[in-house]
């Protein structure tokens, strides 16, 4: 593989320092409107480009301590985290600062100057619904399999797991499955790669593997690949970026990353790259943005591209992170 | 890592980055605006301000930016803490904002034409009855209020309910612009679906019943714009299992349902959405017309009919072929399940998959290189094999060899499937060339 990687050429390469140098750019942005638009997803766009830079060998791409005190002035009294300051706590945002905080090491600091591991487990733990198992995102009630599959990240990664009706939630995710093996938002719900991959993690995580139709799921992710060798999220939609990531990490969880043409996915995503200003698109030659080059990035990890660091397939993080916190 | 698409880019062109002096100038500008409605909210929220000034600077906000969650909330707490009658002071606040949807709908919605057919909906106490901890809101609303009781009620009552049905009509108008411009926007259908729990929880019921219902329209307008948007799906389904459910009257709409899958695969038979909702419908559609076993027999030749003649003319398309996987599942599936025809007998499910193997083969004198058959003729003729507990018989065992073949020559894509699927099968002892292990790096 890597001998076939020599041979090919500039512009299916990896732009790995025209990468970095994009990531780090993002917060200098405050120029564009679009920079405003988006404060909503603030925190989730630190994880996505911190992950991204760790993967791609640049662990201290973002300065450690702003970066903590960042995400500690995102925290609400009640533990929960908004997008960013001024921002209602919600779940997405919650379990991004977990994942940021997991990454560089830094729990005591969220015990010593923030709400405490404790308060964020109470605040992740009362959005889970008691009654059916499944979580909302949070208190105005909306719900989705997304969620549930980001408390148990956050829960799992904080050693929390014990604050909540695990049996339950495992229940209404099986519950949520298809004829077709995939799974979807909510009971009754299309199959769709993305809650497919919430869902396989999160019975990975619970270590419920069992309840997965393996052969029916892996032949549905399998046919997701297109002939030019990106990744659609449904039958008969578009290829995009994105699903290199939700599309391959659940084959991986399931043993099943060879029932797709590897290379060709390889180059479908580096053919998405802006080799010269950096960044990664959905599709070639579309805008880049910061989503969608964490999630090339971790499609090449999880395919062994030479020069990334290894990404953990059910949480998202660096294997260095998971290898930490789990001592495995 | 949460999945969320929100603010990443799909299907923009790539340009240039460099701006003009002029498009920087009116970035900055325009950053100034929203900025300053944005540190303004922030300074009301900041002194508890729930007033109609908040309300209208929420409006404001959100149509510059709907994904901006914390102004939808912010929105649900001025409704809560004061625009919503029973909860308020008897002050008459609403009236006094300026931008509600009532001047939106007007102007902004307009254009689409659809606002007549969308006026009311509502959702009951979907969020409430989940009895979870954060639900206060809903919480606090219902206890001040028992808007399903029987006495009558006063003019006090009345007009109250006037005006909180009037709210409630302005705030599904105020969203079906932004819907039309962000139909993938999570909280838009959120706060949508929020609004229709509040005409539960504060009007009577025929009035709320009716709101939900021209939902229906909104989940049909969207569907038309977009035939497989998830949202617009799930919404759907929400709405359809508030509508039967007992607080609005629990009629059930399967029947409906159903005609509504049939009109939208007739419209695009790719649309694998619609055969998915088909799916979820059949047994429940089966149970409530107390179908014997005739009339079950008889919906599934007409399904298979159905997606055979389909797949006669686009054997490429992966929603039908895994259509017809659903319903052949029922054939192969253990005697005693519920299923399409639960009562059929070992010989007849192995007479129907005979006869769907044998329609399939047919097809591969018009379709040669289609891949798909090939897999479908494997699965089946194992499926088969199955349901008699019996192994392929060596004219089967050729067939299986040769359709694994096809499949590795056609879609090598897929090549450590076909040779998990030829190893598992017990195909690979004849045909020595296969090492059987899986391509690594």
């Amino acid at each position: 593989m890597t001998d076939a990687f020599q041979q090919l050429p500039e512009e299916l390469k990896l732009a790995t320092s025209a990468h970095v140098k994009y990531i780090q750019s993002l917060n200098t942005r405050q120029d564009e409107y679009d920079y405003w638009l988006t404060e909503h997803l603030r925190l989730n766009g630190v994880y996505w480009g911190l992950t991204a830079l760790h993967l791609l060998g640049v662990p201290e791409g973002l300065p450690r301590s702003e970066t903590i005190d960042f995400v500690l002035s995102c925290q609400h009294e009640d533990g929960g985290f908004g997008a960013a300051p001024s921002h209602d706590a919600h779940m997405l945002s919650t379990v991004s600062a977990v994942q940021i905080l997991a990454m560089i090491d830094a729990f005591d600091e969220l015990e010593t100057r923030g709400k405490g591991k404790a308060q964020v487990g109470k605040y992740i733990a009362n959005l889970q619904n008691r009654q059916t198992g499944t979580f909302a995102g949070d208190e105005w009630g909306e719900e989705d399999t997304r969620f549930l599959y980001g408390a148990f990240n956050a829960l799992s990664l904080l050693g929390l797991m014990h604050l909540i009706d695990v049996d339950k939630a495992v229940d209404y995710v099986a519950a949520c499955a298809n004829f077709d093996g995939g799974y979807g938002v909510c009971p009754g719900a299309e199959s769709h790669s993305g809650q497919i991959f919430t869902c396989v993690a999160s019975l990975t995580i619970a270590k419920r593997q069992d309840l997965i139709d393996k052969g029916r799921l892996g032949k549905w992710l399998s046919e997701r690949q297109l002939p030019n060798g990106g990744l659609n999220g449904r039958p008969e939609k578009k290829e995009d970026v994105c699903y290199s990531w939700w599309v391959l990490s659940s084959l991986e969880m399931i043993g099943k990353t060879h029932w797709i043409d590897r290379d060709k996915l390889i180059n479908f995503i580096l053919q998405c790259q802006d080799t010269e200003k950096g960044g990664i698109s959905d599709r070639p030659g579309d805008m880049v943005d910061v989503w969608h080059t964490l999630f090339g990035i971790t499609g090449l990890s999880l395919m062994g591209y030479p020069g990334l660091e290894l990404v953990d397939e059910v949480y998202c993080l660096p294997k260095l992170t998971i290898t930490r916190i789990f001592g495995t | 890592m949460v999945l969320k698409q929100g603010g990443s880019q799909h299907g923009i062109a790539r340009t240039s980055r460099v701006r003009t002096e002029a498009q920087k100038q009116q970035d900055l500008e325009r950053i100034q605006k929203y900025r300053d409605l944005e540190s303004h909210l922030r300074k009301l929220v900041s002194a508890s301000d729930y007033s109609c000034d908040t309300f209208d600077l929420t409006t404001k906000l959100l149509k510059l930016n709907p994904e901006y969650y914390t102004a939808w909330n912010v929105r649900r707490r001025t409704l809560i803490s004061g625009l919503f009658s029973r909860r308020s002071d008897g002050s008459s606040c609403w009236r006094g904002c300026s931008s509600s949807s009532r001047c939106d709908t007007t102007t902004t919605c307009s254009a689409a034409s659809l606002s007549s057919s969308l006026t009311r909906i509502l959702p009951s106490r979907a969020y409430q009855t989940t009895g979870r901890s954060g639900t206060t809101a809903d919480q606090d609303v219902s206890d001040a209020a028992t808007p399903n009781d029987t006495t009558t009620p006063t003019p006090e009552d009345e007009e109250s309910q006037k005006k909180d049905s009037e709210i409630i009509k302005s705030e599904l108008f105020f969203t079906i612009p932004l819907l039309l411009e962000s139909p993938k926007c999570y909280w838009i259908w959120s706060y949508r679906l929020w609004i229709l729990g509040q005409s539960v929880l504060l009007l009577p019921v025929p009035i709320a019943k009716k709101i939900w219902q021209e939902e229906l329209g909104l989940a049909s307008k969207m569907l038309a714009k977009d035939c497989r948007n998830f949202h617009a799906w799930g919404y759907r389904r929400h709405v359809v299992s508030r509508l039967e459910s007992k607080e609005l009257g629990g009629e059930s709409l399967v029947e409906s349902e159903f005609a509504y899958t049939d009109r939208m695969i007739r419209g695009d038979l790719s649309n694998f959405s619609a055969w998915h909702s088909r799916s979820k419908l059949i047994p429940r559609l089966l149970n409530e017309r107390v179908a014997g076993e005739k009339e079950r027999k008889g919906f599934l030749d007409a399904e298979l009919n159905q997606i055979r003649e389909a797949l006669n003319v686009g054997p490429e398309d992966q929603s039908l072929w895994y259509y017809h996987q659903f319903l052949i599942d029922n054939l192969v599936s253990p005697v005693g399940r519920p299923t399409i025809v639960p009562t059929l007998t070992v010989e007849e499910r192995v007479m129907y998959l005979t006869n769907e193997i044998t329609e399939i083969k047919d097809l591969l004198e018009d379709y040669k290189d289609v891949k798909l058959i090939y897999e479908a003729l494997l699965e089946y003729t194992l499926g088969l094999c199955q349901l008699i507990e019996r192994k392929p018989e060596e004219d089967e065992r050729q067939d299986l060899i040769s359709w694994v073949k096809k499949l590795k020559e056609l879609d090598p894509m897929r090549m450590g499937r076909w040779i998990d699927l030829e190893r598992d099968s017990g195909l690979t002892e004849l045909l020595p060339g296969w090492s059987g292990q899986p391509k690594h790096y």
